[in-house]
């Protein structure tokens, strides 16, 4: 796999480089070193319908700080939907409703009084399809600071280039940030996505098969960036491509039939799976 | 299917297709091919020096001495016409001598009064003066050749009296001579008849030739030319050529129309000679030459569209349809996003759909109605605006009709926009209504501009909402927006109708359709270049 000799190849160098320069995400970095190991994203009993229909059901578990979290399973399953209700963005489909808690820092996302905006700030999210707006790249990355009220041009200045740094897009689009988003690449498209997503400096990033459209190239490329990323944030990445779980995750979750069946590190649920079920999908016998 | 006869079906298919193509095309230039031509002799056309006169005049365009060169050379012929209709006129005009001489009588007591001419030797000759005026007005009345050779040599017998002698009162016996000269050779039966023939031929002459030379400027300025056309010239020599007369051929059947040739009319009197001459001078009269009025575009035009362009219909145009497109805009697009963003799929939703799809249905002429009533008497009244047909009232209305072909548009677009660019700014923390302006419009917008083509071309096409809501016929451009103006759709209607008019000016009817349909191709390229760059810049080129 040319992945696997990307990987080999990456500098522990430029880690830290990334590290050093999120100044903003200080706390996280700071949780991190404090080996703080309280849950950032806990689910009880929480339960997602569409109408009737459960999309998942009566799931518990909790996300890790600071480290990747695949969630892995057959088509149907509710791995989408769960984590998209992590930021709520399930709310634009009418006529669902929702059973038990899910806790983002400690507050209840489903709860009356939750501010939507903070909410999704701080959770970010990467989109199956690559989907930049049609802008330039500048406006693109500056779009969410621009709605926390950044106005001042060196600022959104320093945050674009930071993001794009971040992201690995920089040495690609440094130069013509006015071109528009559309004209990038796939890969390229769904980097600057990720860029988009940090600039508004959330703690957890929720990534929807972010590499489904990627020929293995551009696919490499994220997941080098994503092994980058867990050093500051908490990401949560649903993917149907076992072997990428198995790369990018400290701890994997399977689902089947909107039910979590096991959630344990990676290494134990791809080595030696504590239920049949599991087993069966990760070895292909199923699925 | 076998694979000849699917190459068969394929080919047919292509030939259909590119028939009907071809058929659509056809009609159209069918449809638009008289039309243009017809319009475009609004712009291209023979005119005539009187033309050049008027622009001249009203416009200020054109080389004053080379057309006083020009005007001195037709006018040496029409004077000809002018002298002949003349000497005509006197043995037949009565009415016009006997009210000379009445004058002439009154003018002749007052001499002698100033004269200090008293008592009885003023009633003497006062008392003859009055026997000759008498005589004489019984001589123009007469129909009898004999009375009015009798009263005439009575009058005459006078001419050596020493009375009236270097008086005004000489005029009676030049009159009475004038008179006996004239009707020489004339059938003073048909006098009657020659009246009100002659009467058609001046008035023809005059819409020819316009006002005489010397004779005092009339009020209408479409009556101080006379015909600026070459076409309109001919048609004019036409009508005094032959006369149309209705008469009944038999008992019971309905009339009919001939044309009679007035020479033969007037055949024998002194009049005969002025219709071949009319005919064989024409050009000399009038002098034609091509002209390209491209200035048609931008002239304003005398009343009731005689001359000049259309100016103050294309503004007024423009104007009510850039007003109609400011309301109907926003209104479009808000409607639209809270039917798509936020309206929920209950009853009322549907009733309020179903009510837009019906109104893009409705005829024009029921909005033009319902503007009445609404906007003009109800609507600015209440907000202290006068109760008066309006350019505001007719935007509105116009704004009204459009509004669902506007909102349909709009929703088609909004919806068509990727759930995606939605997810991705709600995602990254943006409220709905932030999304809808930042991400959700701009990506709509080149939709959008589809339904502003739709309702442009509408708008500014409509006759029936602004016939009682904002249109006139004449009038200035408006001052405010309370003022009614004028447009092309309004302009074109109110020639048609008016019948005299739609006779001497087809061309300008013609015109301003041409007109107004190169308007709407140039509003609509307008959007479409527009439209073209903004979907340029979405795809990122």
């Amino acid at each position: 796999m040319p992945t696997s000799a990307l990987k080999k190849n990456r500098n522990i160098d430029e880690i830290k480089s990334v590290v050093s320069l999120g100044k903003k995400h200080g706390s996280s970095i700071k949780e991190k070193n404090s080996n703080c190991k309280c849950a950032v994203v806990k689910s009880e009993n929480f339960s997602f319908y569409y109408g009737s229909k459960a999309g998942v059901k009566d799931i518990t578990m909790e996300i890790y700080p600071c480290s990747v979290t695949a969630i892995i399973g057959p088509s149907g399953c509710g791995k989408s939907t769960f984590l998209r209700s992590i930021n709520r963005i399930n709310d634009l489909i009418p006529h669902t409703r929702i059973e038990g808690r899910l806790l983002v820092n400690g507050h209840n996302v489903y709860d009356k009084n939750t501010n939507l905006v903070n909410l999704r700030q701080q959770v970010g999210m990467v989109f199956q399809k690559p989907n930049p707006f049609p802008k330039s790249i500048f406006d693109n990355v500056a779009y969410g600071p621009r709605l926390q009220g950044v106005k001042s041009r060196s600022k959104l200045q320093q945050v674009v280039e930071n993001s794009l740094k971040a992201a690995a897009l920089w040495d690609e689009g440094k130069d013509d940030l006015k071109k528009s988003a559309l004209a990038l690449s796939g890969g390229q498209q769904q980097r600057l996505c990720i860029a988009r997503a940090l600039a508004t400096r959330p703690n957890i990033l929720l990534m929807d098969e972010p590499c489904s459209a990627l020929d293995p190239i551009a696919t490499g490329k994220i997941e080098d960036l994503i092994d980058k990323l867990q050093n500051d944030y908490t990401i949560v990445i649903v993917t149907h491509n076992m072997q990428q779980a198995a790369r990018v995750s400290k701890r994997t979750a399977f689902l089947c039939l909107g039910e979590l069946i096991e959630y344990d590190s990676t290494v134990k649920i791809f080595r030696n799976p504590g239920k049949k079920q599991t087993e069966d999908y990760v070895t292909g016998r199923f699925g | 299917m076998r694979p000849i006869i699917r190459r068969i079906t394929d080919k047919a298919f292509t030939i259909l297709t590119g028939t009907s193509a071809v058929l659509l095309m056809s009609v159209l230039l069918i449809v638009l091919g008289p039309m243009v031509w017809q319009g475009a002799k609004a712009v291209i056309f023979k005119d005539t020096v009187e033309f050049r006169k008027m622009q001249l005049d009203l416009y200020n365009r054109g080389n004053s001495a080379s057309l006083e060169v020009e005007n001195s050379k037709a006018e040496s012929f029409r004077k000809i016409v002018y002298e002949t209709i003349d000497k005509f006129k006197h043995g037949i005009d009565t009415e016009e001598l006997i009210d000379r001489s009445k004058q002439v009588y009154r003018q002749f007591r007052k001499e002698l009064r100033y004269k200090g001419i008293t008592g009885e030797e003023y009633q003497k000759i006062r008392s003859l003066a009055k026997e000759l005026r008498d005589r004489l007005q019984t001589a123009f009345e007469s129909n009898d050749k004999k009375t009015i050779k009798e009263n005439i040599d009575y009058v005459l017998q006078y001419r050596s009296d020493k009375d009236f002698a270097d008086t005004v009162a000489v005029e009676f016996f030049t009159l009475a001579e004038d008179f006996q000269k004239s009707i020489e050779n004339i059938d003073l039966n048909k006098r009657q008849q020659y009246t009100s023939s002659l009467q058609q031929v001046e008035e023809i002459i005059f819409r020819l030739l316009g006002p005489r030379p010397g004779e005092p400027l009339p009020a209408l300025t479409m009556e101080r030319y006379g015909a600026t056309r070459w076409d309109l010239a001919q048609k004019l020599l036409d009508k005094l050529l032959w006369s149309e007369q209705w008469i009944q051929k038999e008992a019971g059947q309905p009339l009919v129309k001939i044309r009679a040739s007035r020479a033969e009319q007037f055949a024998g009197t002194k009049l005969e000679s002025l219709f071949g001459y009319a005919e064989n001078n024409l050009a000399k009269m009038l002098k034609p030459k091509f002209t390209f009025y491209w200035q048609y575009f931008i002239d304003d035009s005398t009343p009731g569209h005689y001359f000049g362009g259309v100016r103050p219909e294309v503004l007024g145009t423009l104007l009510l349809t850039l007003l109609a497109m400011l309301f109907v805009f926003p209104l479009g697009v808000i409607s639209a996003a809270y039917l798509v963003e936020c309206a929920s799929d209950n009853i009322a939703i549907r009733i309020i759909r179903m009510c837009i799809n019906t109104l893009a249905g409705v005829p024009s002429i029921v909005f033009g109605l319902f503007g009445l009533a609404f906007f003009v008497l109800f609507f600015i009244p209440l907000f202290g605006g006068p109760s008066k047909p309006c350019i505001l009232a007719a935007s509105m209305t116009l704004a009204v009709l459009t509004l669902p072909v506007m909102i349909r548009a709009s929703e088609e677009a909004i919806r068509s926009v990727p759930q995606t660019y939605k997810e991705a700014s709600l995602g990254l923390g943006a409220s709905r209504f932030r999304t809808f302006v930042k991400v959700t419009l701009p990506a709509a917008l080149p939709g959008i501009l589809t339904g502003v083509i739709l309702s442009l071309s509408r708008v500014a096409g409509e006759t029936a909402p602004i016939l009682f809501t904002g249109a006139v016929a004449l009038g200035p451009l408006p001052k405010s927006l309370f003022d009614p103006t004028r447009t092309l759709s309004y302009g074109s209607y109110d020639i048609a109708v008016g019948d005299r008019l739609a006779m001497m000016v087809p061309h300008n009817q013609y015109g301003i359709v041409v007109t107004l349909v190169l308007l709407i191709i140039c509003l609509n390229a307008i959007a479409v270049v527009f439209r073209a760059r903004m979907f340029r810049r979405l795809k990122g080129h």
